[in-house]
């Protein structure tokens, strides 16, 4: 555990060298509100809820949502182990005395922690500015469950990455797989709309899927909606954390000797 | 003449070097092509819920999507892979090379890279467009498809300019980035946004300052008739602007390089 932890204060630390990006991924959130603030904007202008949401209670899901998709940054390990398999480098990896998938949650950790600060005063910034009556959740457990939820979903896309990482073993080049992967996450994630606006039919798919708890749940628990949800959300999440960590494993076993230390 | 053997020679060069990796050839139109696919399932589900956002109902909003869709294929289709490297190669002093070509390097740039795999977006866009007129139920008429087509070209060639301005700044900086990450932070704002949802400050912004708002607008509301005398001069304005501000920002740079070391 001492091994990860410091991987992850390692990361955390390297974060300081890049100052500037910290500021400017910081002000660049304010694309999402703004979107929300102009659409909804104009939408509410002439009805008082949509979806069940108030205005506020509308931009109160995308200062949230937005805060939790920003936290989201494990896209760069399929990135990350992608190019080390194609130009042969994964072995700058594969001789540390640490597992590789806990390396990268824990390097995933550091930079969260790093950047979870500046997205909060990022957030707080986007309410003071844009005048948001902030709607929060009373509720302890919806709070805790919200967090909780949160945490998870970050891990788990850690593991989708990882998984989608390592694939390159097998199919050599997953670059397009990969944008087209970020493409449909920012749909059924909800981090564009909330699901709540899609027919009850096909949310009740999504339900089944891990993405509905990546960051749309977490994102209503925390603006005190849908608590009825929560326990099921964490076992439906926890399940698909177990069943992609047997993925990965067997992938791994499958597919590692594959690996030759040379490039494709 | 000249310039146009050297196209045909650059467009023979890229699908040569294309052909290499197959699944890489289309990968721009799947990634693209799910981009817009998604912003039609986002609005699909919003006017699920209201009928009209400001004065656009659905038809006109797919109608918007496809049009900005459309101006993006030609871009991926044409020159994105090209100009996309401006910066890159002033960086690396890879700009030397096309310095002692004997045709022009911001024309070798531009097409350079075309890319074929992108052309099935163009079809794709077209059937959005057509979609969203008969959603909409817009009566045409020869006048509003010449005024669409007229404004389509001019956004086009907006959407050049701009991209062309904001990698000169490569000229006179050690990275780009930040330019970049604006460029990305506008277009994917005003790629879900029809530029009449803006008003006061952000109008002055998106309209005139980073003019990705009136992109996929201006030729829309040509196509339905929204289109005023003011803005369709604004439009043009516009266009000639960014398009004086890109030759004087490249020529300048142009002169201010001085090889890896700039």
């Amino acid at each position: 555990m001492r091994k990860y932890r410091e991987v992850m204060r390692v990361y955390l630390k390297a974060q300081l060298a890049w100052r500037a990006d910290v500021v400017f991924s910081m002000i660049f959130t304010v694309s999402k509100i703004l979107f929300a603030w102009l659409l909804w904007g104009m939408i509410f202008r002439e009805r008082d809820l949509v979806a069940d949401l108030t205005f506020h209670g509308m931009l109160s899901y995308y200062i949230v949502s937005s805060f939790l998709s920003q936290l989201e940054m494990a896209g760069g390990i399929s990135g990350e182990i992608s190019a080390r398999i194609r130009n042969g480098t994964l072995s700058n990896y594969m001789v540390l005395p640490v597992n590789m998938e806990g390396y990268f949650t824990a390097m995933e950790a550091g930079v969260v922690l790093f950047y979870l600060s500046f997205d909060l005063l990022a957030a707080a910034v986007w309410v003071f500015v844009f005048r948001i009556r902030f709607v929060f959740a009373h509720s302890g457990t919806a709070l805790i469950c919200g967090l909780l939820m949160a945490v998870m979903g970050l891990f788990f896309m850690v593991q989708l990455n990882f998984f989608l990482g390592i694939l390159t073993l097998k199919y050599e080049e997953i670059s397009t797989f990969l944008m087209i992967k970020d493409n449909l996450a920012a749909l059924v994630t909800g981090s564009l709309v909330p699901l709540s606006l899609f027919p009850e039919g096909l949310v009740a798919v999504m339900r089944l899927l891990p993405f509905y708890y990546v960051t749309y749940l977490p994102s209503m628990l925390l603006i005190g909606r849908c608590e009825d949800e929560a326990a099921r959300g964490l076992l439906v999440l926890g399940g698909w954390c177990v069943l992609m960590q047997g993925v990965i494993l067997a992938t791994w076993r499958k597919y590692r000797t594959k690996y030759d230390g040379v490039g494709i | 003449m000249k310039n146009f053997r050297v196209w045909k020679a650059l467009l023979k060069i890229r699908f040569q070097n294309l052909m290499m990796f197959r699944l890489g050839f289309w990968g721009p139109f799947f990634v693209d092509g799910s981009l817009f696919l998604i912003q039609l399932a986002i609005f699909d589900a919003i006017y699920a819920n209201v009928e009209r956002i400001g004065s656009w109902g659905r038809g006109e909003m797919i109608l918007y999507i496809g049009t900005f869709s459309l101006i993006n294929a030609v871009n991926m289709v044409v020159y994105f892979f090209g100009v996309n490297g401006i910066a890159g190669k002033i960086r690396s002093g890879e700009m030397d090379l096309y310095l002692t070509k004997p045709v022009s390097p911001l024309f070798r740039l531009t097409f350079e890279c075309m890319n074929p795999g992108s052309l099935p977006l163009l079809l794709f866009s077209a059937g959005i467009i057509g979609y969203g007129i008969r959603t909409a139920g817009i009566r045409m008429s020869a006048e509003r498809i010449l005024v669409y087509l007229f404004y389509l070209v001019l956004m086009i060639v907006l959407y050049y300019e701009m991209e062309v301005l904001l990698r000169s700044v490569a000229f006179y900086l050690v990275s780009n980035a930040r330019m970049e990450q604006l460029e990305e932070a506008g277009l994917n704002l005003c790629m879900n946004l029809p530029g009449i949802a803006f008003y006061g400050i952000y109008k002055v912004v998106f309209y005139g300052i980073l003019p990705y708002g009136i992109m996929a607008t201006l030729p829309v509301q040509g196509l339905i008739g929204e289109l005023s005398p003011g803005m369709a001069a604004h439009g043009a304005g516009i266009v000639c602007t960014f398009g004086g501000i890109t030759a004087l920002a490249w020529k300048k740079g142009m002169r201010h390089y001085n090889s890896a070391s700039s």
